[in-house]
């Protein structure tokens, strides 16, 4: 979903153009360090892979109901070639896009690219760098893939409802659930084009590496920003707070939003613990069993 | 292929597509500027704005029927959330955003069919966008055509192989080993594109034919285009919020 030009506010925009620019100047940075040698190496590799990313849009997947649905890509690209380098592809195709195709605005530019080249390849990297390993390695990609397409198309959503694009309530849940839809094709679809590629040669997909403190930090700010961001929208839809706690709604909803941000957090880290003290009770037990063996 | 009918427009030789390509972007960006921060209710504003752009569409000498066809590409999407907009209960907004995505878009497209890529990117490239990232879209667009035209065939070949008779799920994974192939392809592509650069002695930028040189004219028009903007602006329109 590319944002066309007179639809963000100016504060928007011109925000999230800022963000983009400096984030896209670490990115292509970081991208170079990544390619492995300091010098152009692998620039012809990252221009024809998005070449490939325009060409595989064209083959379409059979998704039932005589509709058909096509491959969007971020997060086959940060599997591929690593988060930063797919960073600076995505960004090359929005601008390619914006100034020749005329899909997406100008001075949106960079709302597009927050959206789709630096969140949206965040979300498809995360979940694939954190359990990409070992017995669940297709379903991490299923959901990094879910994630990015699922993540872009909200951000895209909320940057218009916050620059005052009025959105009907049901309208706003028939798109959501339309966004659903959309990550779990693209889910399906990256899946079994990963493995078609690993067929081909393993070495093409990075394998991730156990995941470090960094990585879990970053995956830590993440889920705290999807928490926060997920708590402002709940709270803009008091229907759905009032249908789960009826009585309550009054009270919760003259909080104040730092107030529900807190709450969302504190949730969120009640749940971590839970996981953890199952996740430790369950592994002793195993370490326990695999000594008596 | 729609993009190469831009690339057959940008080698015209107009007034227009001999100014250099760093003031015309300047201008387009102040234009979307002052577009995208006019007040809706601003009508006149939006009326002195589609003259200025006629009057560059004008100049430019560019087919106009094939310009404003082109540019109405946008419409469907901008047509989608007016219609919201005006069920909303706000008819003036729902005008202004067609308004405003059609201008933008029109805009742009004027600039683009007037300036080979290859100016636009010196443009940015003295812009201090990041040359790893110029390259990249240079690339990008070189091997567009070639990787499109590959899956096409691919496509093709596809369909001949398979009857009406398959099934979903096989047609699912026959079109996931296409993706393979092609990415394979691609790959492969890439590293020869790599060697044959090395061997021709690349030096990490492309060499530009024509040296762009920034001249009087430029300026003239730069300073013709900021005061007519400002004018309108500053004098039409009230600010969106």
């Amino acid at each position: 979903m590319h944002i066309p030009d007179g639809f963000l506010s100016p504060a928007v925009w011109a925000t999230l153009d800022f963000a983009a620019v400096g984030s896209v100047a670490v990115a292509a940075r970081r991208a170079q360090r990544e390619l492995e040698s300091p010098d152009d190496r692998r620039i012809p590799l990252l221009g024809v892979m998005g070449a490939f990313v325009f060409a595989a849009q064209m083959i379409n997947f059979p998704v039932g109901m005589g509709t058909s649905g096509h491959l969007v890509g971020g997060a086959l690209l940060a599997m591929t070639l690593g988060p930063w380098s797919a960073s600076i592809v995505m960004t090359a195709i929005l601008i390619l896009q914006a100034f020749v195709f005329q899909d997406g605005g100008i001075v949106v530019l960079g709302a597009n690219i927050c959206n789709m080249a630096l969140a949206g390849v965040l979300a498809g990297y995360l979940p694939y760098r954190m359990w990409g390993r070992g017995r669940h390695r297709s379903a991490a990609i299923f959901l990094s893939a879910s994630a990015s397409v699922t993540v872009s198309a909200c951000l895209a959503l909320a940057e218009l409802q916050i620059s005052g694009v009025p959105m009907p309530r049901h309208l706003l849940w028939i798109s959501l659930g339309l966004f659903v839809a959309g990550g779990l094709i693209e889910g399906a679809v990256t899946v079994t084009a990963v493995h078609a590629i690993e067929r081909l040669n393993p070495l093409w997909v990075r394998q991730p590496a156990l995941p470090g403190p960094r990585v879990m930090a970053v995956a830590a700010i993440a889920a705290a920003v999807v928490v926060i961001v997920g708590v402002g929208i709940a709270s803009s839809l008091p229907d759905a707070l009032q249908n789960l706690l009826p009585g309550r709604r009054t009270a919760i909803a003259e909080w104040s939003w730092l107030h529900k941000a807190s709450a969302g957090l504190a949730m969120m880290l009640l749940i971590y613990a839970t996981c953890a003290i199952v996740g430790r009770t369950v592994s002793g037990r195993k370490l326990a069993r695999q000594r008596s063996a | 292929m729609h993009h190469v009918v831009l690339e057959r427009w940008s080698r015209g030789a107009s007034v227009l597509h001999t100014l250099d390509a760093r003031a015309k972007l300047a201008s387009l960006l102040i234009f979307l500027v002052a577009v995208s921060t006019t007040a809706p209710a601003s009508q006149a504003a939006f009326a002195a704005y589609a003259l200025l752009l006629a009057a560059a569409l004008f100049a430019s000498r560019l087919p106009v029927a094939g310009i404003l066809g082109r540019a109405a590409l946008v419409l469907p999407f901008s047509a989608t959330f007016a219609l919201i907009t005006w069920w909303s209960g706000d008819p003036m907004r729902a005008l202004s955003l067609a308004e405003k995505s059609f201008l933008s878009g029109l805009a742009v497209l004027i600039t683009m069919a007037t300036t080979p890529l290859v100016q636009l990117m010196g443009a940015l490239d003295s812009a201090r966008v990041p040359r790893p990232l110029l390259l990249v879209i240079q690339f990008l667009y070189r091997y567009l055509f070639v990787i499109s035209e590959q899956a096409q065939h691919m496509r093709l070949a596809a369909r001949c192989r398979q009857g009406a008779g398959s099934h979903g799920k096989a047609r699912f994974h026959a079109a996931a080993g296409a993706v393979g192939v092609l990415f394979a392809r691609s790959w492969e592509r890439a590293d020869g594109i790599y060697r044959a650069m090395l061997a021709r002695g690349f030096t990490g930028r492309f060499p530009e034919l024509l040296p762009a040189r920034f001249r009087w004219r430029d300026a003239v028009f730069l300073c013709a285009c900021t005061t007519a903007l400002l004018a309108v602006r500053l004098g039409l329109a009230e600010f969106h919020r």
